[in-house]
């Protein structure tokens, strides 16, 4: 029976959530970091899931939906049942393609609020994972998550208004302050400011971001000194709030890298 | 957990209860009850434990070839004469090694890696063994290389990286079969297994 003034939360709850990582603990437990819809970033022990015979090994791998049944506990919860409800197999095929989901759930990590419910940032997260294998353009893709996650942790982009003067931005040559959020016109340049250069292309092109859908902005065309230009303003934002490095992208860049060197080299 | 914490311990044993809390697993509760239990152990077992950790650290090497931890280089699998030369299989951890040395089916050479890429916890391929692997791969007396990294989704992203870093096309690369592990139930079984399981199903 709840007590007067005390309002008691059930013991064990069920949702579903994207396992963004594990580790090791004990003889043949993992604890693992998984994303929900209701409770935001939960941390939770999957007891003997590194036995090969555990109910729930390959149900709490990263970047897996699951649907979970969880005690709570003293200090991290438990996770007594686990069944897959997308294994994401497409991702995983490939080691670009899987390294561009490691970002999305290594963002998550950092900017996912714990014990707090977050469908939105959910939903975002599982439909940017379900469209990167079948994407054209997957860097915009993840260009698009950058954007959005942006904007539900409160920090939305300024395209429109000069974020110093407030002025509207017009055609020009107008930057791109990291740290303050936003365009800047030519006129306006902050001592503080972390300032990119930024086309009027790119500026359309994150104002697409902004009011395209993940399925129309996946399929753009955009040549490599736009996309560079692009992930220099909003991963260099992401970098920013999270105030380090996010190490996935640094292997998806060495990828990135290989690949071009082998290009040349097959020239 | 620091000796500010054991106000009343004698420095010494504050001092090991410091060492043992930095084992992995081993919390400053456990650290202490081991400490104290290292205290009531007759002398020469207390000895002999210093002396296994010493020793340990004095004699363990890298063997020059498969990256195994040993106490000579080559290792005593490296230098087995009737082991085959032309098959290497590459694993994370020595203790992968053990494991399939228990199994008495592989008769070939092994490499192991220290470890898998996991791009989220920022160890790339510079931190593994993988140049000493490749250079290895690089010899013509190498037919088959078989990739033996643990089924998860770091193990799955070192042997593509693997794969995709080798220049010989005359290599053949096979993998460890993925299916249900004895003991196991389909019921319990997640899809990716279930599926591979069925891939590679086999005539009975």
């Amino acid at each position: 029976m709840a007590s007067l003034g005390r309002v008691e939360r059930a013991r064990t709850y069920r949702c579903e959530g994207l396992t963004l990582r594990k580790a090791a603990i004990g003889e043949a437990d993992l604890v693992v970091t998984v994303f929900t819809a209701e409770h935001g970033k939960v941390r939770a022990v999957a007891k003997g899931a590194r036995r090969s015979t555990s109910r729930l090994v390959g149900h709490v791998e990263p970047l897996t939906l699951s649907q979970m049944s969880i005690a709570r506990g003293r200090e991290l919860d438990i996770i007594s049942q686990a069944e897959v409800t997308d294994g994401f197999a497409g991702l995983k095929d490939d080691l670009t393609s899987v390294t561009r989901g490691l970002y999305v759930a290594e963002l998550l990590d950092g900017f996912g609020p714990e014990d707090s419910p977050s469908p939105a940032l959910f939903r975002l997260a599982v439909s940017v994972l379900s469209a990167l294998p079948e994407a054209s353009n997957p860097e915009v893709a993840l260009r698009y998550f950058e954007f959005h996650l942006l904007r539900l942790n409160g920090m939305l982009p300024e395209l429109y208004q000069c974020v110093e003067c407030r002025q509207e931005v017009l055609p020009d040559a107008h930057r791109y302050s990291l740290n303050l959020g936003g365009v800047l016109c030519p006129a306006c340049s902050p001592l503080e400011a972390q300032v990119r250069p930024l086309s009027l292309r790119a500026m359309k092109v994150l104002r697409l971001l902004h009011r395209g859908g993940l399925t129309r902005v996946s399929c753009l065309s955009i040549n490599p000194q736009l996309s560079a230009e692009l992930k220099s303003v909003l991963t260099g934002t992401v970098r920013y709030w999270l105030g380090k490095e996010v190490r996935s992208n640094v292997f998806l860049e060495r990828l990135h890298s290989e690949d071009s060197q082998e290009a040349q080299r097959q020239t | 957990m620091t000796s500010d914490n054991l106000p009343s311990a004698a420095p010494s044993i504050a001092r090991l209860v410091q060492e043992l809390n930095r084992l992995p697993g081993i919390g400053p509760k456990s650290a202490q009850r081991l400490a104290y239990h290292i205290i009531r152990l007759p002398e020469e077992e207390a000895y002999a434990l210093a002396e296994a950790v010493t020793a340990v650290k004095r004699n363990t090497i890298f063997c020059g070839q498969c990256q195994n931890l040993a106490e000579s280089t080559p290792c005593s699998i490296c230098a087995d004469d009737r082991r085959a030369r032309s098959i290497i299989c590459v694993v994370e951890d020595p203790m992968d090694v053990l494991a399939l040395e228990r199994t008495r089916s592989f008769r070939g050479l092994y490499h192991v890696l220290h470890g898998v890429i996991s791009p989220i916890n920022g160890i790339g391929p510079d931190q593994l063994k993988l140049r000493e692997l490749l250079a290895r791969l690089a010899e013509p007396e190498v037919e088959e290389l078989v990739v033996a990294t643990n089924p998860t989704l770091e193990g799955e992203a070192t042997a593509m990286y693997i794969q995709r870093n080798l220049t010989r096309e005359d290599l053949r690369i096979t993998r460890l079969a993925r299916g249900l592990p004895v003991g196991g139930s389909l019921e319990h079984t997640d899809e990716t297994t279930l599926t591979r399981a069925f891939q590679g199903r086999q005539e009975v």
